[in-house]
């Protein structure tokens, strides 16, 4: 098992997401709050990295960062893949439109004509196993197809840019809404389509099982302000992955238990 | 760089049968009743209450505690009513009153919409007249009724302008409080796959509103037809022809209850169908799309 913090295999090829130095600070003055303070990141094309904390470690406020929906106030925010598309912990599906008209909609606003995307649609559809379901529109479907749609409909606004190479997929507590058993379920589907895909993932989790199981990489936060704790590379061989859970737990509990002490 | 075990046929196969499962176990159902039985409990109660009341009007009639001339008899009214049938003056007093409330209607829409967009998405605007037309809503529009008899006399124009302020604040506030509820998440999906302002109103914002669009649209209705009841009551005149609510307003001044009451029900009859007829259905249908309609 190797843990590095400094990682800089593969600087060959430009990085999919590179943050750099990354701080973010909402506020000013004595009611400032740091969100994030030197953050360094890295994920390659086609890798799949697991941001890995507790509350209050600025998750979400570092995919919006990399998403480009918020400014970062020190560092640098690096993405190489055109837009990255995000996922939430909600499907956010619009209820009115089916759910092929769903998955078109990144499509329709990248400007794809009506017979292309609607084939795009069906594509992504059969790969999440929801061929043939198109015209069921979002009350019609369980939790997790609403997911697998809005996971398509991620996949589909990926790939709507020009040089786009597997994209980039942000992904935010997507299956943390869901029952046990879908939750499992859906954890195996989003490996087979990142197999399937090659897209880079950074996915964002509290459940250190999740981590484990779904990471070639996981990174661990701190929390308030969160910045890069550990990293575990359980891509190389002979990583016991049951054994690693224990460590990355353990590790996990000693940050949240040095907010008790502060 | 390092590629995970790669996931075998059988265990794929696998998966793929816990995901069918999973989904034919979560599936919401949706289990719709007969026609009949859907036709008969719309329409059975109704009509069962009708028939009540209507008997309960027979038998006060016809223990005359009260004169003739305050109360008459059902079938009294009945008669005034298929008169004006049988004549035909009824189409003409019905078209009088309908085309202008459906053409008030429609400039409201037209001219509520822009001012309800601005309102909902400019915080100045808001600032300004946002109460001002929250409070429009509760001044009664017969108010409006002799200021526009001064300013443009007896004439269209006091009809149309006292149907557009019942109409417009309704309108403007529905579509509002429809893009106020609509969930952050939604014009977060659209930002972060890159909708532009417009594309970002045109294809999320105003569909995700329309359910409450559609709401203020329907009170609009209900208010221009009010509004405009009462203004052709007040602003009577022979070159403003003869609506519903001048021929309500003759039935009065003749002392004709029947003619009052055949009046009253025929203005109900009305306003009431429109709404069936033209917003009911429509409402449903957006609604039910969204799996938000829960009658049958």
């Amino acid at each position: 098992m190797t843990a590095t913090l400094d990682r800089h295999v593969g600087t060959q090829h430009r990085a999919a997401v590179d943050l750099q130095g990354v701080g973010k600070v909402f506020g000013r003055g004595t009611s400032a709050v740091t969100a994030l303070t030197e953050v360094d990141l890295r994920v390659q094309p086609g890798e799949f990295v697991v941001l890995l904390g507790a509350s209050g470690c600025g998750k979400t406020t570092l995919l919006n960062l990399v998403a480009g929906l918020d400014q970062p106030t020190a560092g640098a925010v690096t993405v190489d893949s055109g837009r990255p598309a995000v996922m939430f912990q909600e499907p956010a599906l619009l209820p009115w439109l089916d759910a092929g008209r769903n998955v078109e909609l990144p499509l329709r606003l990248a400007g794809v004509g009506r017979a292309a995307r609607r084939a795009r649609a069906a594509e992504l559809l059969d790969l999440v196993r929801l061929g043939g379901l198109a015209r069921k529109r979002p009350h019609e479907l369980s939790g997790g197809m609403r997911q697998r749609v809005a996971l398509a409909r991620a996949l589909a606004a990926t790939s709507s840019g020009t040089d786009a190479e597997g994209g980039l997929l942000l992904m935010d507590e997507p299956f943390a809404a869901l029952d046990a058993i879908t939750r499992d379920f859906l954890q195996g589907e989003l490996q087979r389509i990142w197999q399937a895909t090659g897209a880079a993932v950074l996915f964002v989790t509290h459940d250190v099982r999740e981590a484990v199981r779904l990471g070639q990489r996981v990174v661990l936060l701190s929390s308030r302000p969160g910045t890069v704790v550990r990293e575990w590379d359980l891509a190389a061989a002979g990583t016991d992955r049951e054994e690693l859970s224990e460590e990355i737990t353990g590790r996990l509990r000693e940050v949240i238990s040095t907010h008790a002490r502060a | 760089m390092p590629v995970p075990e790669v996931v075998s046929d059988t265990q794929s196969a696998d998966t793929a049968a816990v995901g069918a499962g999973l989904d034919a176990l979560d599936t919401p159902t949706e289990a719709r009743k007969p026609v009949l039985r859907r036709v008969l409990a719309t329409w059975l109660p109704p009509l069962i209450a009708l028939v009540l009341f209507i008997s309960v009007w027979q038998a006060v009639w016809a223990s005359a505690i009260y004169p003739e001339y305050q109360l008459p008899a059902p079938l009294a009214v009945w008669q005034e009513f298929a008169g004006t049938v049988v004549d035909g003056s009824i189409w003409g007093i019905v078209w009088v009153s309908l085309h202008r409330a459906v053409l008030g209607f429609l400039t409201s829409v037209v001219v509520a919409t822009p001012l309800g967009l601005l309102v909902a998405k400019v915080p100045v605007v808001r600032a300004a007249i946002g109460p001002l037309l929250a409070g429009m809503q509760s001044l009664p529009s017969v108010a409006w009724v002799p200021a526009a008899v001064l300013w443009f006399g007896l004439t269209d124009t006091t009809i149309y302008f006292v149907v557009l302020l019942g109409a417009i604040p309704s309108i403007a506030n529905g579509l509002v409080s429809g893009i106020d509820q609509v969930p952050p998440i939604l014009p977060r999906v659209g930002q972060v796959m890159g909708a532009g302002r417009i594309d970002s109103a045109r294809l999320i914002l105003l569909p995700a509103a329309l359910p409450g669009y559609i709401a203020g649209c329907k009170q609009g209705w209900a208010f221009s037809w009010r509004s405009l009841m009462a203004a052709e009551i007040i602003a009577t005149s022979p070159q403003l022809g003869i609506g519903l609510g001048a021929y309500l307003k003759q039935g009065s001044d003749f002392n004709s209850m029947p003619g009052v009451i055949a009046a009253i029900f025929l203005i109900l009859l009305v306003g009431v169908g429109v709404e069936l007829l033209a917003f009911r259905p429509l409402e449903r249908r957006v609604l039910r799309a969204r799996g938000l309609a829960t009658a049958p």
